[in-house]
This record gives structure tokens, C-alpha cells and sequence, in this order.
């Protein structure tokens, strides 16, 4: 066993781990950074298309170099890093330690004692089971992730003409880069009737190239048994189910699913981390401290981010949480004011306040139900309006991320309401 | 069998029976559907004196689709004799395997021959993994006189060949004291087919043996309860690999990719196979085939069985959702005894299973389809391998389709050719096929033995059998300190390649270091279990696939997901031009 300690462990090294890290290094604590890759920067560094750190370096970068970014401060800080380290467990033996248990080539199994841990690993995507696609199964169905890595890193094609079911972003980003690449893209389906990624994709990488959008449209079945030649085709009625009428036999041999994202806490659950329903992620409060006093979490592993930019927001607040945590001596047990989020929310974090908190700024990720144009967002508390924004147009691709000044003591009630009333 | 034939052109008008034969009979004519195609076969085969039915009836018109073997005879032709042996076993799934196995205990040189491209790769992987106890097989039945005995034999298999088995036992329970006539007939059953430790339990006895009523809050409910602690759980695709590994170091000789195109006979007796590959010449022919084993039998002249194949759904849920008993368990109510739908009474199976590794199975369903190869899942199926409620759709993280090699009357056919000798069918084995297949392999081996020495040459032993076959390393189930033991002898262990299911790149490696190596993805994930978590291989697919082309010495465009036509790439974009 390799023994080590340290201040705080962050499990993963993308951009929610990085900026974590070295936050709590700026902080004064030591981290450790836990990456199961061999390189740090997660899933970044398969996104070589730019539109990474607008709000943060006011720059249009790419996925590598925003992440390169982080990985040059970081060597030059303190904060360490164990690559090909996939941790297996995470102990919680006493108030003021953890232990996380993890196992790399170089270090055999490491034991890493830590007063703090941050959850930062990110999410996978949804499989063709897990959307329910019928028919065979063949090769030649991939996540568009899969498809990413295996065009940007690994310098392979996955085929010559393919459907696109889902419209999420990295579904629209590869519809460009496939296209780009010589692949005959054929369209993409969403079963929703609004797209599923971000409206600046759905412009840059669909309309720019002239690739068709079907919207209340899915891939009912597939068709091939050692390899993908078509996919059927059909539109969906109001409660989703498909048209029998509609159908159509698209050929192709690649389909490329970009069906959504789930955040990956099977690691955290283990860990007596409670999950929130909607978000998938734990449930987390100001501080961004999971159920488990001494457990925080951030980025994709806490709610599905749609910018990087404020993934990294999430690993600061994480790694202050955690440095909070430690200099007010490991507080044992917590009650909580609900953060009660209606109208057109579908998930908010964080989902609830320490009591006895300190009154302050607080962040809060806001996604909405459906589109709307004209919208209002109100925060209130103890019958007192604390925010009141009108937005022009709200839709769920497009994360709201706004700081709420709130009075440190009492429930919050968020209210996201769209129409004409707001104007 | 006059009656007979009667009673079935009086109930298919249009349709005739014609008899051949030691009662086999001949179905033809055309029915509108395929479902009616299906009622006649089992009807026929329900009459007296009908032993086998062979069916020529079409759909309309349209006979059922049938594999096309002129290529392969082509092929085959070109090649002319490749190969010599004193038996040959069509087929490597867990019929094959343990056929060629039991075989590999004599003096005989055995080859088995497999038209996919590995072990495991057609039915016997697409099935549940239940080792069941053998309690509700009709009696006098093959299945029932081999289902218990190869039941029995799984401990021994599981010590020696190194899989998983658990024995987790069934439970029948009934929440109404009216239930217990039928309670008391599955237990005469039972008994008739000789299932060991067979018992009816109280409902104090019932919940200390199944926790799970507890914990589903319905303790209260259960009134008595029959309870077979036989009952055992298999990885099937573990089976297939040990039974076909413990072979070929025992001497088997495996091809795959090589499909059977034709039998080939002289005087009355089999002389061998022509493939695809080109003549293998033969003593013993072995039809282990399944769902194309009416096909093999036709080629060697002897048609008298034909296979319809019935599909079957399966769903498999993440490992975080918990099965609701511990065993395999049925409340049986009276509603739900009423409302039991018959299309599943000829297939063993079905409701909420576990598997060794500890995800929920359920299913599977049961549809009788015309073509042997479609694998298609529907929504149907889907929804009736869910069963009765309780079980979420979110939980489920993959769903497959097998089909099952059923012949009309419902039963195994084990048995030498009438016709050739030396031709041996072991054929119509679908559930519970994986539970027999113990008592199946010896059964076959036997009627080979007696066939040679009714030839006056012996089959005699293999002086060198060694029945062991060593487990390889499964760093999830080792405690933290054996794994950093583990790391520090071989730090290839050290690497988790598939995270969903804690597999390194030491077992993905281990496993080519194998007589039957991997040479598809999905052969590394039966093998591994890489892949088999629940993103399905999102993340680890391409590793995989690094270290299988690596291993396999080629391109990663030329690694298939199944073999032939299943290539997972086109081209390469980057690397190609390096």
C-alpha cells in the first residue's frame, strides 16, 4: 500500500477537478488530485473546437487549451496529481478523515488519508439500451462521444454516413466534425420539439452546413445484423410515442447517439452520498457539501454543466466549502433551509442552506423546464424579494447561473416564470 | 397413426401428414400464418404414435427463410480436405463444448467446428444462467431425466472448470391456503423427476429461507412455500469458455469461422463434414448445431426434425438495482395463476433472476419467429420480459434477444442417426439445455462409445485427461491488500481499463493468453467483462480494442465488434496517413 495524506483528495482531473485543486491551493490546503487517465484535463481533451472560457478568459478557446490552462497553474503550484489512478472507494472512519482507496500501475494500491474529499468525475452517456432503441445490434452505433474520441485522438473514422439521434451539444459539434471529415451526416433527430444542445451549435454546426434538424422525431428501430445499413425513422406524437405513418427507412451505417449525459455517482452513492432525483448528482448545499459532512462535489458529477467555464466555478466553490469545512473543526451534523425551486424550473443547485450560515452571496444553477421568451426569475426569502432578473428567453440547454445575496437565515424560494406578464 | 393423420387433416384442413418411418412425420401445405405453421407442428407432434416432426409448411406460400450454404459449398470445394478426425462436433456453443469435452476424456481426436467467430456466440449466451433443479419438466421426458443429473454434476463442473455457481435455490410461495392442492402437485412432480431436497416449507420456514419477503414487506402474505435449494446460478458465457478451454488443453482442436455446408456419408455411414474451410473427414459426426441442427441432419440425408425457432428478450439492470428475493422466487396468487399468459408454457424461464456477478436479469420472453437469425428486439418483448411491475425502465442498461432451438415436441433429441451411422444428433436443446448440458455431453459421448465398440474399435481413455482448468485473476473480488499484492508482482493489473465493472488491462491481456483466445470485442467481454457495465463500453471500447489489435497483430479498422462484417471502423483519418 502507498500511504499518503493530505487536506483534500479531488477525485478527477478535468475541469472541475483542476479547478478545485487549485483553488484549495490558493486556499493554503494540500490536494490531491485523483485522474483515472493517463493525462489530466477529462473529456476536454477530446474537444478541439473552440467556445471554451468566453466567460472566464473572455477568449474563444479550445476544449485542450482551456484545459491546459489550469494544467500549467498547476505546476506551479502545489497541488499534486496521481494519473491512471482509479479510485475505488471512499471511507469515511473518523469526523476529520477520510480515506480514499485507489489503484494505479506506478503506486499499486494508494491509501490516501484525507481531512476533505471533492467528487469530480464528471458523467457518461446514455447507451442505445438506456433510450430504448429496438431492432438489432450491430457495430456502428456509438455515443457521440465515442465518435469524438475516436476522430480527435484516436484518428479513426466510424463510418461513412450517419444518422444523429439526439441533439445535444456534443452530438451538434459532431455533426460539424464529421462533416468535416468527409462523413455524409443525414441528419439529426431530437424527440423533444426544441433541440437539446445550445442555440449557438444548433446555428454553427447544423444550419452552417446545411444538416437537417427533425424535431419531435426519433430512431424507432435499426436495421443490420453484423453492421449498421439503416435506421428507422419516425416522428413522435404529443405523449412521445412514434407515428406508425411517419416512418422511414434512412440508410446508413453509423448512428451516433447524443441522448444526455448521466452524472457518475456510483462511487459517491457507495459512499452514503444522498442523490437528488432530478439532477442525478448529490444533493448539495451552499458550500457545495454533499450529505456526507466532509464529501463535496462539483462539475458534471454534481449537475449537468452546458459551459466548462462554469464547471470551474463549481470546483472553486467546492474546494471553499471544503477549506470552511476544515477551519471551522469538521462540524458533525447540519439542519438545512430548503431551497424551493417552481415555474419553470427543472433543477437547481444547490438544493438547500446550512442553518446557522453566515448571510452572504450564494450561487446558484439554475436549468429550465422549457423555452420561453421573456422570462422573469425571482428569488425570495422570509417574504422578501432578494433577486429579481428578467430574462429575455430561457431554455433548458442554457444553464442560469446567478449570485443571489440572501439573508443567512430562512428557506429561499425560486420562482422562473415565462410569458408575455413579464414584459 | 392413420388416426392420427385424420385428426390432423380434419384440424388443418389443407395441411397433410404424411408418415414416415418410426412414427416421424412429414407436415406440408400452407398456412396464413406463422403462428398457425407453429400450432400445427406442436399439434402433430402431440398425436399418437408421433415421434419427430419434420415441417415443410410455408406462410402463404413462402416457405421460412433458411440459411443459404451454396457459398460456403463453393468455398469448401475449392479447398478440398483439410483435416482428418475421429470426431467431429458441430457447434461450440455449451452443447458443443461439453460434447468435446467429455469426448476429450477418450482416445478419440476430436475437432469442433463453429460457424461464428468464438465460443458462446449464438443461443447459449443470450439465456438467463439458471441451473434449474429440474421440478417442473414433464416426467418420462429427456429434459426431465437429464435436467436433474446434469444439475447435480454443476458442483463438480464448478470446481473443476473454475466458474462462478451459486446456489441460490427457488421458492414457490403462495399467499392462499386454497393454493395448496397445487402446491402439493408441484411437489409430486418434483419428486417424480427425482429434484433432491425437494420440500414444502411453512411460512415460518419460508421467510427464514428467503429474506427477501421482508424485505418487500409481504411476510405477512405467505401462507406456505415449496423450496428447491438445487436451484444454481451460472454465468453461462463463463461455462461455454471453461468447458471449450479444459477441452483444447485436453487435445480439442477448435475452428471457427468454418461453417458446415455438408454431410458426407458412405454405405449407411458418416465419413465426414465438407465446411467451409474445405472436407474434414470424419468416424463421428456430432450435430450439436443448434437452431441449425434440422439443417445438419437434412445434409446427412436423414431430415426427420425440424427447429422452429422462439425468441427470447432479456433485460439487464444495474448492478445498484438489488433483486427483491435472494432466490429465485414466485408469490404465486390466484389471479396471477388465471392471468398467466400461455404463449410461455413450452419455455422455461421468465420473472426476476440474478446473475453470479449480482445483476438483476429479467425475462426472458417467448415468441415463436419464422428466421433463425433475426434477433430483433421489439417493444413487445421488452415489456413482457419486465414482468409484473416494480422494475423501473431507467435501471435497465442493456436488452438482447436470443432464440431458442425448439423442435415440436418439446423435447431433446439425443440419438444416433437411424439412417447414418456415426451421425449423432444432439439437437432441440433449448431450456433447460444450459442446466442437462452435463448429463447432454455424456449422454452423446456415450452413444459415440457404443457405436465404436459395436464397430470393435473402443474409443479407450485419455491416459493424459486433466479435468482442471485454472480460474483466472478477478481483481474486483480481491480485498484491497491482495490487489495491492497483485499490483506490485504485475503492474498491468494496476490499470482499470473498464471502469463500470473494475476490470484491468492484466485480465483483459489474461484473456489471450488462452488456447481459445478472443478475437472480436464481444469475445473480450465474455471473457473479461469489460464493457458489460453499465455504459456498455463508452469508455473502454477503444482500449479494448487498442489491446485486441495489438494482440491479434492488426489494424484497428480490422477489428469487428462479432466477427465477419461487424468492423466497429471505417478508415483511419489521421493515423492512416502518418
Amino acid at each position: 500500500m502507498t500511504r499518503a495524506q493530505t487536506d483534500v483528495a479531488v477525485i478527477g482531473g478535468g475541469p472541475a477537478g483542476l479547478a478545485a485543486a487549485l483553488e484549495a491551493d490558493r486556499l493554503g490546503l494540500g490536494a490531491v488530485i485523483l485522474e483515472r487517465e493517463a493525462e489530466l484535463g477529462g473529456i476536454l481533451q477530446q474537444c478541439i473546437h473552440d467556445g471554451f472560457g468566453i466567460h472566464r478568459f473572455k477568449r474563444r478557446l479550445s476544449g485542450t487549451e482551456y484545459a491546459q490552462a489550469f494544467i500549467d497553474q498547476l505546476e506551479g503550484s502545489s497541488a499534486k496529481a496521481h494519473l491512471g489512478a482509479m479510485v475505488l472507494e471512499i471511507q469515511c472512519p473518523a469526523d476529520d478523515e477520510r480515506v480514499v482507496y485507489a489503484v494505479s500501475k506506478t503506486d499499486g494500491m494508494i491509501e490516501l488519508h484525507c481531512k476533505t474529499v471533492i467528487l469530480a468525475m464528471g458523467c457518461r452517456e446514455r447507451t442505445a439500451s438506456q433510450v430504448f432503441i429496438y431492432g438489432e445490434r450491430p457495430a456502428g452505433i456509438m455515443t457521440a462521444g465515442q465518435v469524438q474520441r475516436m476522430i480527435n485522438v484516436e484518428g479513426f473514422l466510424p463510418g461513412k454516413s450517419a444518422v444523429i439521434l439526439g441533439s445535444g451539444d456534443i452530438g451538434l459539434i459532431m455533426a460539424r466534425r464529421m462533416t468535416l471529415e468527409g462523413i455524409e451526416v443525414k441528419g439529426v433527430y431530437e424527440a423533444m420539439p426544441s433541440p437539446g444542445g445550445l442555440a449557438r451549435n444548433v446555428s454553427q454546426c447544423l444550419n452552417d452546413f446545411d444538416i437537417p434538424l427533425h424535431l419531435s422525431s426519433t430512431v424507432v428501430s435499426v436495421q443490420g445484423r453484423r453492421r449498421v445499413e439503416s435506421v428507422t425513422v419516425a416522428k413522435l406524437d404529443e405523449s412521445r410515442k412514434p407515428i406508425p405513418e411517419t416512418e422511414e427507412v434512412i440508410p446508413c451505417d453509423l448512428l451516433v447517439l447524443s441522448v444526455g449525459l448521466l452524472p457518475e455517482n456510483e462511487l459517491s452513492r457507495h459512499a452514503g452520498v444522498e442523490i437528488d432525483p432530478k439532477t442525478k448528482g448529490p444533493l448539495l448545499d451552499e458550500s457545495f457539501m454533499t450529505s456526507v459532512p466532509g464529501i463535496f462535489a462539483c462539475g458534471n458529477v454534481a449537475i449537468v454543466f452546458d459551459l466548462v467555464d462554469y464547471v470551474s466555478v463549481s470546483g472553486e466553490l467546492a474546494a471553499q466549502g471544503a477549506f470552511d469545512y476544515i477551519s471551522k473543526g469538521f462540524p458533525k451534523s447540519f439542519e438545512y433551509d430548503q431551497v424551493n425551486a417552481s415555474g419553470n424550473i427543472s433543477l437547481i443547485v444547490p438544493q438547500r442552506l446550512k442553518k446557522g450560515r453566515d448571510s452572504g452571496k450564494r450561487s446558484f444553477f439554475i436549468r429550465a423546464k422549457a423555452p420561453e421568451k421573456l422570462s422573469k426569475l425571482e428569488f425570495s426569502q422570509n417574504g422578501e424579494t432578494i433577486l429579481s432578473r428578467k430574462l429575455k428567453a430561457v431554455s433548458p440547454p442554457e444553464m442560469i447561473f446567478r449570485e443571489v445575496e440572501e439573508q443567512g437565515l430562512g428557506p429561499v424560494e425560486a420562482v422562473l416564470e415565462g410569458g408575455a406578464a413579464n414584459a | 397413426m392413420e388416426n392420427s393423420i385424420k385428426a390432423f387433416e380434419e384440424s388443418f384442413p389443407g395441411l397433410s401428414m404424411e408418415a414416415g418411418r418410426d412414427g416421424n412425420v412429414v407436415l406440408s401445405g400452407s398456412c396464413r400464418t406463422w403462428e398457425e405453421v407453429v400450432d400445427a407442428g406442436h399439434f402433430a407432434a402431440k398425436l399418437e404414435g408421433v415421434k419427430h416432426v419434420a415441417s415443410k409448411l410455408s406462410v402463404n406460400g413462402v416457405p421460412a427463410p433458411r440459411k443459404d450454404y451454396a457459398p460456403y459449398r463453393a468455398q469448401g470445394l475449392e479447398k478440398g480436405k483439410i483435416a482428418e478426425t475421429d470426431a467431429l462436433v458441430i457447434g461450440a456453443g455449451v452443447t458443443g463444448c461439453a460434447v468435446a469435452r467429455e469426448l476429450s476424456k477418450t482416445g478419440l481426436k476430436v475437432i469442433v467446428v463453429e460457424s461464428l467467430e468464438d465460443v458462446c456466440a449464438g443461443t447459449s449466451k443470450c439465456n438467463n444462467g439458471n441451473i434449474h433443479p429440474g421440478h417442473s419438466v414433464t416426467p418420462g421426458t429427456l429434459k426431465a431425466k437429464l435436467n436433474v443429473k446434469g444439475n447435480s454434476i454443476y458442483t463438480q463442473w464448478a470446481a473443476d472448470l473454475g466458474f462462478d455457481l451459486v446456489r441460490c435455490g427457488a421458492m414457490g410461495a403462495i399467499n392462499d391456503r386454497r393454493l395448496l392442492p397445487g402446491l402439493m402437485q408441484a411437489y409430486g412432480l418434483a419428486k417424480k423427476n427425482g429434484v433432491p431436497e425437494a420440500e414444502i416449507v411453512d411460512a415460518r420456514r419460508a421467510l427464514e429461507i428467503e429474506p427477501g419477503f421482508a424485505r418487500m414487506g409481504v411476510e405477512k402474505q405467505i401462507v406456505a412455500a415449496i423450496w428447491f435449494p438445487s436451484m444454481g446460478l451460472v454465468e453461462p458465457y463463463q461455462v461455454v469458455l471453461a468447458l471449450a478451454e479444459n477441452a483444447a488443453q485436453n487435445g480439442v482442436q477448435f475452428m471457427f469461422e468454418t461453417t458446415v455446408c455438408g454431410i458426407e456419408t458412405e454405405n449407411g455411414a458418416v465419413t465426414g463434414a465438407l465446411t467451409s474451410k474445405g472436407l474434414i473427414s470424419a468416424k463421428y459426426v456430432i450435430n450439436c448445431a443448434g437452431l441449425y441442427a434440422d439443417d445438419i441432419t437434412e445434409m446427412a440425408g436423414d431430415p426427420y426434425f425440424t427447429i422452429h425457432p422462439r425468441k427470447g428478450v432479456i433485460a439487464i439492470l444495474d448492478k445498484e438495482r438489488k433483486p427483491d428475493f435472494d432466490s429465485i422466487c414466485e408469490i404465486y396468487t390466484i389471479e396471477y395463476l388465471k392471468a398467466k399468459p400461455k404463449k410461455n408454457s413450452e419455455s422455461k424461464g421468465g420473472g426476476m433472476c440474478i446473475t453470479p456477478e449480482g445483476n438483476v436479469l429479467m425475462g426472458p420472453s417467448a415468441t415463436e419467429i419464422p428466421d433463425k437469425e433475426d434477433l430483433s428486439t421489439t417493444p413487445e418483448d421488452l415489456e413482457y420480459a419486465m414482468g409484473r411491475g416494480g422494475v423501473k425502465y431507467e435501471d435497465v442498461i442493456r436488452f438482447f434477444a436470443g432464440n431458442r432451438a425448439a423442435d415440436y415436441k418439446e423435447d431433446f433429441i439425443i440419438e444416433m442417426s437411424k439412417k447414418v451411422s456415426g451421425f449423432v444428433n444432439v439437437a432441440a436443446i433449448q431450456s433447460p439445455g444450459l442446466a442437462a448440458a452435463p448429463a447432454i455431453a455424456e449422454m452423446a459421448a456415450g452413444i459415440v462409445a457404443e457405436e465404436a465398440s459395436r464397430r470393435g474399435e473402443p474409443v479407450g481413455a485419455n491416459p493424459s485427461f486433466n479435468p482442471k482448468r485454472e480460474k483466472k485473476v478477478e481483481f474486483r473480488k480481491l480485498s484491497r491488500s491482495e490487489q495491492d499484492e497483485l499490483v506490485k508482482k504485475d503492474s498491468r493489473y494496476g490499470r482499470v481499463v473498464c471502469r463500470c465493472e473494475t476490470i484491468t488491462e492484466g485480465e483483459i491481456l489474461d484473456t489471450f493468453d488462452s488456447p481459445i483466445p478472443p478475437r472480436s470485442i464481444d469475445a473480450v467481454k465474455r471473457r473479461a467483462r469489460a464493457g458489460m457495465g453499465r455504459c456498455q463500453g463508452g469508455f473502454c471500447q477503444i482500449r479494448v480494442m487498442e489491446l485486441l489489435a495489438q494482440f491479434l497483430g492488426k489494424d484497428w479498422t480490422e477489428i469487428t465488434l462479432k466477427g465477419e462484417g461487424s468492423r466497429i471502423l471505417a478508415e483511419a483519418n489521421r493515423k492512416g496517413a502518418l
